[in-house]
């Protein structure tokens, strides 16, 4: 079954195009990475998706219907903001609970639900902390929490590692992989960083200038990209990690 | 969405109502063809002549005490450093027209210290002391501000590359400070130059621009004249506005200060708690002189302590001005404070289209001296169902504060997150929840700053409040100046003690919630780090 599908998206900043008629589609549960250099137009997609930017042409439906001018309430969605946007001013189980509280207005049902996802991302030891008592790893827990308790069918992730250090990045791919197994919520994932797409995806979306370079596996982009920029984009990456490797070890490959 | 340009609307409204109507209304009853009689005549050009005068002398000893004031407390070892900082900044917390009645006090014609050596200050010095006595702080203030933001590794730098002290101070010191420096300058000649307290009070003969005007609307009820006054009174408020907004350093505001490594030196700590003690006791004696009038029978006559100013000031009805101006001073911090908060938030997270013309008309206000707004005020509602209540009183000292408030309230939401509100609107929550229980608060240090400089500020002004009061609604300020023309310097003083009183209790309580919550959250680290 597909679960979203984009078609002929288009946006424009006055001259400016930053969508350039692209389209493509999420299937259920899947991770989806979309991946480009800054300024390739992948932020103003999310906003697109997550309904705080309007598109100039095209639709967006999900699971068969139009949302593409829906409140961004109301499509089910969640977002992970790459600083977390946590409320500074509420405990962990606050922070989950919190949107909870005003959708089903029973306080009980409420805590035991947050508490239950809570356990789910393992952060159950930690729910009377504020966030800045927390590590980033685990303030990107509390963040997909909060999103899951509301129940959404995709979440957005904004670039959510690039704050953390190489170590802490390393770990938290492990661990959102594990709560995506756990859950099974089809993700959208945006970020500049050809590995993070790479070892977390289903399937990368490559972006240049408005337009999609290539949508496949990772395999196939890595071992058939289909074009020169798609090629260079990859290799780039290869490159610098290959002659990275060099210089720490001093072996020459 | 729908709802915020609806209230970008709203805020709009507002502002041009309590701003540019009564401006524009004012200018338009202006007799234009008495201009040029107004500023060929010999009483203008004189007062004029003397607004600048004192104004630029005043400025020129503020900036240069403030400079050392602040120096000292940033660059030299002085103990208490923060208490000493919080009584530099006394003389804010009263009216400008009681530094005038201190000097007279002290220096008057049966001032106590000149009294014994047979001279008095009425008259420019006196005006240029009393000047000094009460813009120095704001540019103190300033400049403090201003030696938190340099980058000290530049000092680093400067050693490195064998700057002398000289080379050293020019091409880092005062790199950073030139803005404040020429911002402060800036501010304190516009509140010296519109600022008619000290000069009605110890100017004696010597007639300045605001008294020249105060004096043609109060005595002669002459209100064209006193608004083509009021216009001269714009130009350097006007300078300085755009001054600050053209060359505004955006990017200090998320720089954090690091540690000055101080050296060691002696003579120069010597030296600077010296100067900062000077300056303490200054202030001081000023301050005490109150207490001494308020609490001696008669100071010439009769050097006994009595109550008998306490006494005529309450049959005289004290209590109901206290309440007069506890009720604009309260009513203007809450009001005011929501309503630039609220404008803040809508310039500084909706930004729509339109938000950055409010941004401009909120800050305007910062180039209306009280006394011009005042008179714009009084022109322009005195047939309103507003006028000679204490609506009006509270609308014009809320637009005349305003500026500042919604600065701080606008600099605040600026560091605040900015995906909450994305996050609100996936997750169903309405923008005024995430509003009242997330950026609130969040902001709350700022939010308590905002109310206490209003309050402050209604507490001591009687510029923009002088038209436009009557008996029934007159505040505790403008006392002050009915006493001391009728040469009752111990009611004044009372007064003015009363007004300091209320002030210290508000900024006493501020101070207190913020180290209560400032304790509260680092007794958690501790408690949090422990576990």
């Amino acid at each position: 079954m597909v679960n979203l599908e984009i078609k002929n998206l288009t946006k424009r900043y006055r001259d400016k195009v930053v969508l350039n008629d692209i389209s493509f589609d999420v299937k259920d549960g899947e991770f989806l990475s979309i991946l480009g250099p800054s300024g390739c137009g992948k932020t103003t997609l999310l906003k697109i998706l997550i309904g705080i930017e309007k598109c100039n042409e095209g639709v967006i439906l999900k699971n068969n219907k139009n949302i593409t001018n829906i409140d961004s309430s109301k499509r089910g969605m969640g977002i992970v903001f790459q600083n977390y946007a946590l409320f500074p001013n509420m405990t962990v189980l606050d922070n989950v609970m919190y949107a909870l509280n005003l959708k089903i207005k029973n306080k009980d049902k409420a805590r035991k639900e947050s508490l239950r996802i809570l356990e789910l991302v393992n952060m159950e030891e930690h729910i009377d902390k504020y966030p800045h008592e927390l590590s980033g790893g685990q303030q990107q827990r509390v963040a997909i929490a909060r999103t899951l308790t509301l129940n959404p069918d995709i979440i957005l992730f904004d670039e959510p590692m690039s704050a953390l250090d190489a170590d802490n990045r390393l770990k938290l791919r492990k661990e959102l992989k594990n709560i995506q197994k756990k859950f099974k919520t089809t993700m959208i994932y945006i970020t500049h960083d050809q590995e993070e797409a790479f070892s977390l995806s289903d399937r990368v979306m490559v972006m240049n200038n408005g337009n999609i370079e290539q949508i496949d596996i990772p395999n196939v982009i890595f071992n058939h990209p289909k074009n020169e920029y798609v090629k260079n984009f990859v290799a780039n990456h290869l490159i610098e990690k290959v002659s990275s490797i060099e210089k720490c070890t001093g072996i020459d490959l | 969405m729908k709802k915020c340009s609806k209230l970008s609307i709203l805020i709009f409204v507002f502002l041009f109502f309590s701003i540019l109507y009564p401006l524009i209304l004012m200018l338009s009853k202006v007799e234009w063809s008495n201009f040029g009689l107004l500023i060929s005549s010999n009483a203008f050009k004189e007062s004029l002549f003397n607004s600048v005068f004192v104004s630029t002398i005043s400025t020129i000893i503020s900036v240069l005490v403030a400079y050392f004031l602040a120096f000292s407390l940033n660059r030299a070892y002085i103990e208490h450093k923060a208490v000493l900082k919080t009584l530099l900044t006394l003389p804010m917390l009263i009216p400008s027209i009681s530094h005038g009645l201190g000097l007279i006090n002290l220096f008057g014609a049966n001032g106590i210290i000149s009294k014994s050596f047979g001279f008095n200050i009425i008259g420019e010095v006196g005006i240029i002391i009393g000047s000094f006595l009460y813009s120095f702080p704001v540019a103190f203030l300033m400049l403090d501000d201003g030696f938190h933001y340099i980058d000290n590794k530049m000092y680093d730098v400067a050693h490195v590359l064998g700057f002398n002290k000289w080379q050293t101070f020019k091409k880092v010191t005062f790199c950073y400070l030139k803005k404040p420096i020429l911002s402060s300058i800036f501010a304190v000649f516009t509140l010296v130059f519109t600022d008619y307290g000290v000069p009605l009070s110890v100017g004696g003969k010597f007639i300045t621009l605001p008294v020249f005007l105060y004096k043609e609307v109060i005595g002669l009820l002459d209100f064209s004249k006193g608004t083509m006054i009021g216009l001269f009174l714009l130009i350097p408020a006007f300078i300085s506005f755009l001054f600050d907004n053209f060359s505004r350093d955006y990017s200090s505001g998320d720089f954090e200060g690091n540690d000055y490594k101080l050296g060691n030196n002696k003579l120069r700590d010597r030296i600077c708690t010296i100067f900062v003690y000077v300056v303490l006791i200054f202030v001081c004696i000023i301050l005490g002189s109150f207490v001494y009038y308020a609490f001696i029978d008669n100071v010439v006559v009769n050097k006994v302590v009595s109550l008998k100013h306490f006494d005529y000031v309450f049959t005289d009805g004290i209590s109901k001005y206290i309440f007069n101006s506890l009720l604009i001073a309260i009513a203007v911090s809450i009001v005011g404070t929501i309503i630039s908060y609220l404008i803040a938030y809508v310039t500084c997270r909706i930004k729509k289209i339109g938000s950055k013309v409010i941004h401009l008309l909120t800050i305007v206000s910062l180039a209306i001296p009280g006394i011009v707004l005042g008179l714009s005020y009084t022109i322009s509602f005195n047939s309103s169902f507003i006028y000679n209540t204490f609506i009006i009183l509270i609308l014009v000292n809320i637009i005349h504060f305003m500026a500042s408030p919604y600065l701080m309230a606008y600099n605040a939401l600026q560091k605040v997150n900015p995906n909450y509100e994305v996050v609100a609107k996936t997750c169903n929550i309405p923008i005024y929840k995430i509003v009242i229980d997330v950026i609130v608060p969040c902001t709350k240090k700022t939010i308590r700053e905002m109310f206490s400089y209003f309050f402050v500020n209604s507490m001591v002004t009687i510029s923009a409040v002088t038209f436009l009061f009557n008996t029934s609604t007159m505040p505790l300020s403008l006392m002050i100046n009915k006493y001391e023309g009728n040469l009752m310097l111990g009611e004044a003083a009372i007064v003015s003690l009363f007004i300091l009183l209320f002030n210290l209790i508000v900024k006493g309580i501020v101070y207190y919630i913020n180290r209560v919550e400032h304790r509260r959250s680092e007794n958690r680290e501790i408690n949090v780090s422990s576990i």
